[in-house]
């Protein structure tokens, strides 16, 4: 082990009308990475890529430790995996998936389970076909985190839950953050969510990682900047420039990599800063996409 | 090779079939007692119901454990467990023609052992060759659904099947060396016969053999 829970490198998978394209990808343990992407942008293929579910055609992926696809069944030993399109057997009621994973993973916490049924609200004698999506949602995570998995990789967990289930999802996550050895790879639309509980931030468009760094580096290198520029002046070029909008004598511009000392480059060059302003997350994201995007047309 | 694994989802399959299984091994009952009874129209229902409950049986296993599977989307969550894409290949078949056998046998037994007591023992190989085909069927049906998870593909592999069927049975209802002795009291295997019976079991090992070949050449499983 390399302190690495996750590592891709160069890994490509082609299908007819996708491609994944020369993944780098490395997720330190005990770290949790939020995985952000917009839809058929290539999240779900890295993951299942990352579970031995998809081959890759070329590069090497190694999951705590393990070569996969190769070693796939030592490694989902200690991998607790949820995705959107995963569902469990409706004509079972979730005692019986109790029991069924207990059966295969020594490391299954019983008393674990039990608190985390309260906490979900959850019924283990009901018919799984009979439950909300959230229940659903949550009965999947119960029998993931009970068997207190080194890695958890959660494919878009949050989508389509109403805003409590919602809450109470990244909640349960969050707490099993309190093992520090604990690895959580999480990849949603939703930025929100992201932004809440993890420490780490990769992009994905198109099926090319296109940034990824720790969250406070990210929201501290990002600034959206509003000027006054005069009318004989002109706006100076300088580095990290994302994208410029002007009205009148009012530029915004939004940069990558903002340093104090672009306020003193504009104020030498006659502009005045009016503000430097924080970005979420999600216009992080969207400007980022949008700037690769018009890049990769022109 | 984990068989630990392997056995948990063998059973995990028997437990959603375990009650239809026990309805089809009463409908086999039921055609073996019309067959039992004697006459001509008894025996005619009772194998048209043998074979019917048999056919039954199969496609509710294909359908059901492997098709299913992917359809109702529960394949995320087996294939998230410690087992690798051979392991859960392994798994499939040997849960399908166990509780395949399970109906298959206790029909074939039952029938032998009633034409034997019946005095009737000439039929016991046109009995046995007909039920071994349909074990070949329902291994075609099983390899195609395993190999292509697609229930278009299994259906086709159904019709094929009784088509196969309905051809197979013409042409051994009119092959004298196995008909010639049906009314006798004594099973006599002709060499006819045996080679027949050699020719399924071969082509059932085959059909299991192509489907783990497909499946390691497989690379995408979600």
């Amino acid at each position: 082990m390399n302190g690495l829970a996750v590592q891709f490198t160069g890994v490509s998978k082609e299908y007819p009308h996708f491609t994944l394209d020369n993944v780098n990808l490395e997720l330190p343990t005990g770290s949790i990475m939020g995985f952000i992407g917009a839809n058929g942008a290539g999240k779900s293929t890295t993951l299942r890529i990352l579970m031995g579910l998809v081959h890759q055609d070329r590069g090497a992926v190694e999951v705590l430790g393990y070569e996969m696809p190769a070693r796939q069944a030592e490694a989902k030993r200690d991998v607790g995996f949820v995705s959107e399109d995963m569902r469990l057997y409706g004509a079972a009621t979730l005692a019986w998936h109790m029991e069924f994973i207990r059966s295969i993973y020594p490391s299954w916490d019983q008393a674990y389970a039990e608190s985390l049924l309260k906490r979900f609200d959850l019924k283990a004698k009901q018919k799984l076909k009979k439950v909300s999506h959230g229940q659903r949602v949550k009965s999947a995570l119960l029998l993931v985190l009970a068997r207190r998995p080194r890695l958890l990789v959660l494919d878009e967990p949050t989508t389509g839950l109403d805003p409590v289930a919602r809450h109470e999802v990244l909640q349960a996550l969050m707490e099993a953050l309190a093992d520090e050895r604990r690895t959580i790879l999480f990849s949603s639309q939703n930025t929100l969510d992201v932004e809440q509980i993890s420490d780490q931030i990769t992009f994905i468009d198109r099926g090319r990682i296109i940034d990824s760094a720790d969250k406070e580096t990210f929201l501290e290198r990002w600034r959206r900047l509003r000027l006054d520029v005069p009318p004989a002046v002109a706006l100076p070029a300088l580095p990290g420039i994302v994208d410029t909008t002007s009205s009148g004598r009012l530029a915004v511009v939004t940069m990558n990599g903002y340093e104090p000392a672009v306020a003193a480059a504009y104020h030498d060059a006659g502009v005045t800063v009016q503000s430097v302003d924080s970005m979420t997350l999600e216009e992080i994201f969207v400007v980022n996409v949008q700037n690769r995007r018009e890049r990769s047309v022109a | 090779m984990n068989t630990m694994i392997i056995k948990q989802l063998i059973l995990k399959d028997w437990y959603f079939l375990r009650v239809p299984i026990i309805g089809y091994l009463a409908a086999g009952a039921v055609s073996l007692v019309l067959i039992c009874l004697g006459t001509d129209a008894g025996f005619f229902a009772g194998l048209v119901v043998l074979i019917t409950v048999l056919i039954a049986v199969g496609i509710h296993l294909a359908m059901s454990t492997v098709v299913g599977e992917r359809k109702d989307q529960t394949l995320p969550f087996v294939m998230s467990l410690p087992i690798s894409y051979m392991e859960y290949t392994t798994a499939k078949i040997l849960a399908n023609l166990l509780i395949f056998l399970i109906p298959w046998s206790a029909i074939l037994l039952a029938a032998v052992a009633l034409f034997t007591i019946g005095n009737a023992g000439g039929v016991i190989p046109f009995t046995v060759l007909l039920v071994t085909e349909l074990f070949a069927s329902y291994t075609l049906l099983l390899a195609v659904s395993v190999v292509s998870e697609s229930q278009s593909w299994s259906i086709g592999a159904m019709v094929f099947g009784n088509l196969f069927l309905q051809a197979y049975f013409y042409w051994i209802t009119h092959n004298q060396s196995i008909m010639g002795t049906i009314k006798g009291h004594v099973a006599i295997w002709s060499s006819t016969a045996v080679a027949i019976l050699v020719g399924e079991i071969a082509l059932i090992l085959l059909l299991i053999g192509l489907t783990f070949f497909f499946q390691a050449r497989k690379t995408d499983f979600i």
